[in-house]
């Protein structure tokens, strides 16, 4: 064994907290180690899943209080996929904004990448973690560094998104301390097993409002669709690497959180209509919303919330075919939508507006980043060669299965609503004509960002061409979220062996 | 007596959240968006603190004279996680503030109707 959960928590906590003084030995060290400890992390959370996949879920309990009483950590199939995507897509923001901007200098960079690794480390303690105050606390950690990496750059609107997204964030998560407040007068317990186990004799009317202040709460995180105000601006103002932590980090984590409530702690079988209802309204409104911006960021931002709807709607399905898909669409997000962020951040980098229309002809004055910005688009699409196809394709035959021909109409058309706006922005890129006045400044990508884009790419076509190398590990995370009984033997039992 | 003032306490924090959240919602000046965001916390923190509320129970310590008081004891969790949600409180409440200096230094205003170059 190479190491425990906990270190996928605690080693991020404490890099934060040591960066400012290694910053005194040597500048340097400032950006190198936050990748050393990203690198450590990818290696730990991949070595854990592998040994999970073998041995079955561990489950870490921490300082010796056995499962009902103190906090556990649980390393599943499901929490340790989600743990690996976050780390690897940690790392890979680390390497892209190694030397984002020559201008970010000792000061700033230090703060980013403090920030960087707290954002990464709570993102980590939202899905490993098995008890809902604990998750509570690591869902206030990536936001308040959320808030903070968003109002990055001093310029004038960054404060403003940041603010929007505190206000949002925080009565969010007071709603989640009061749902918290409900099940503990309740049921006497934080555990989420113990809570799993005991809900059959909460009051149904408790159930229905605890239920409905937990999704008020996480749902901001998860950009479900009334709550998902701040997404847009807090993705246009923070930095480009940023805006694709936020799509494979926070977003992973918040619809984990969403999940874990609906389909464990919490047995209301209605829960799965709301959420595909839900799940198709954020979608529509989010993808005929991004048809209409003028802005790059804001686009992919509106692209980012549709996705999520889409994820939703295949988790409502709640069959086995349908969390497949659902956690495909995760895995599949997480590795094209932050390659759309690093190369069109990189497209629109010397631009003051970020605008759709200034990226005209763009394609031959950098054409290995437009390349791969067509690369993302035909990806997320869905266009049979790449990774995305074989999510949406999974979508429409688990909602085919089910008879759901609504939720598959819907799914087709607004598939076309995307094809429309991401090809429009290719044709500017390819076959518009570079105009001076108009069009940007092009910029040549720094050598770390081509190996993250390309790192990036290569995932793309790994997963297009050979799904089979993903599928395998997607249906034990699918069977381990849908085997609720098994999720509470696993952490109970480890009570029991320490009393004896 | 007692009962009648349990039910009173859990009114006072359902009202100081309600109080907040009225704050948030109608103010049009940034710090007391920011002191209603701190008044929902101090009802929430009220409302947990109830919960585990015993009539005349004592401190949840095994100490010497008080070994079988285990039935009297407050619950002790509601306490901690008070503790622990007052200190979050305090670490987003700096943020806020903070973004809220740097909102003041570029717009020269307060005003949340006055800073829109974002959609609201």
């Amino acid at each position: 064994m190479v190491g425990s959960p906990v270190l996928l928590i605690a080693v991020p906590l404490l890099a934060a907290f040591v960066i400012p003084l290694i910053g005194m030995i040597w500048k340097e060290l400032v950006r190198i180690v936050p990748g050393l400890v990203l690198a450590y992390m990818l290696v730990l959370s991949v070595t854990l899943l592998v040994e999970v996949n073998q041995n079955g879920t561990i489950v870490e309990t921490i300082a010796g209080w056995k499962a009902p009483w103190g906090i556990n950590l649980v390393y599943s199939n499901l929490t340790g996929l989600l743990a690996t995507i976050i780390t690897t897509l940690g790392f890979l923001v680390w390497m892209f904004s190694y030397r984002f901007k020559r201008n970010v200098d000792f000061e700033p960079a230090k703060k980013y990448f403090i920030f960087l690794m707290m954002l990464v480390a709570g993102a980590t303690g939202i899905v490993i973690t098995g008890d809902i105050f604990n998750q509570f606390v690591f869902i206030e950690i990536t936001g308040i560094s959320a808030y903070a990496l968003t109002a990055f750059y001093t310029g004038r609107n960054s404060a403003e998104a940041a603010f929007k997204y505190l206000m949002m964030g925080s009565l969010a998560s007071s709603f989640l301390l009061i749902a918290i407040a409900i099940i503990y007068s309740q049921l006497g317990t934080l555990n989420m097993a113990e809570i799993a186990s005991k809900m059959h004799t909460m009051d149904p009317v408790f159930k229905v409002i605890a239920l409905i202040f937990f999704i008020t709460g996480i749902g901001i995180e998860a950009e479900i669709f009334p709550l998902n105000g701040w997404a847009p601006d807090a993705y246009t103002e923070a930095p480009g690497p940023i805006g694709a932590a936020f799509a494979g980090v926070v977003v992973k984590a918040g619809i984990y959180a969403v999940i874990r409530m609906v389909f464990t702690l919490f047995d209301i079988p209605a829960a799965h209509d709301f959420l595909i209802t839900i799940g198709l309204i954020t979608l529509i409104v989010a993808e005929s919303t991004a048809l209409r911006q003028e802005k790059l960021k804001r686009m992919l931002a509106y692209s980012s919330i549709g996705q999520m709807g889409l994820v939703l709607v295949a988790f409502g399905i709640g069959t086995h075919a349908g969390v497949f898909a659902a956690l495909f669409l995760m895995l599949n997000h997480a590795v094209i939508k932050p390659l759309l962020f690093f190369s069109g951040s990189y497209l629109v980098f010397n631009s003051k507006e970020k605008r759709i229309s200034e990226v005209n002809g763009l394609g031959k004055f950098m054409p290995y980043t437009a390349g791969l910005f067509a690369l993302g688009s035909f990806a997320i699409v869905g266009l049979p060669p790449f990774a995305g196809f074989w999510s949406k394709l999974s979508v429409l035959t688990a909602a085919a299965d089910e008879g759901l021909l609504l939720v598959i109409a819907l799914v087709l058309i607004v598939s076309v609503i995307e094809i429309v706006y991401y090809f429009r922005v290719v044709n500017r890129i390819f076959f518009q004509e570079y105009n001076k006045e108009e069009s940007v400044v092009p910029h040549k990508p720094r050598f770390n960002a081509i190996i993250a884009m390309t790192v990036l790419a290569i995932l793309i076509l790994v997963i297009g061409f050979y799904p089979d190398a993903v599928t395998g590990m997607l249906h034990s995370a699918s069977s381990d979220l849908l085997d609720k009984s098994g999720y509470i033997d696993n952490v109970l039992q480890v009570g029991q062996s320490l009393i004896r | 007596m007692y009962k009648f003032l349990e039910y009173g306490v859990y009114g006072a924090s359902i009202l100081l959240i309600l109080i907040g959240l009225y704050a948030v919602l109608t103010k049009k000046s940034l710090i007391k968006i920011v002191i209603g965001l701190s008044i929902i916390d101090g009802g929430i923190h009220l409302l947990l603190i109830t919960i585990g509320y015993l009539r005349q129970g004592t401190a949840p310590i095994f100490s010497p004279g008080f070994e079988n008081a285990a039935a009297k004891m407050v619950d002790p969790v509601p306490q901690a996680l008070v503790l622990t949600a007052i200190v979050i409180g305090f670490g987003v409440t700096a943020v806020a503030l903070s973004l809220v200096i740097r909102l003041y230094r570029h717009h020269r205003t307060l005003q949340i109707d006055e800073i829109k170059s974002l959609k609201w």
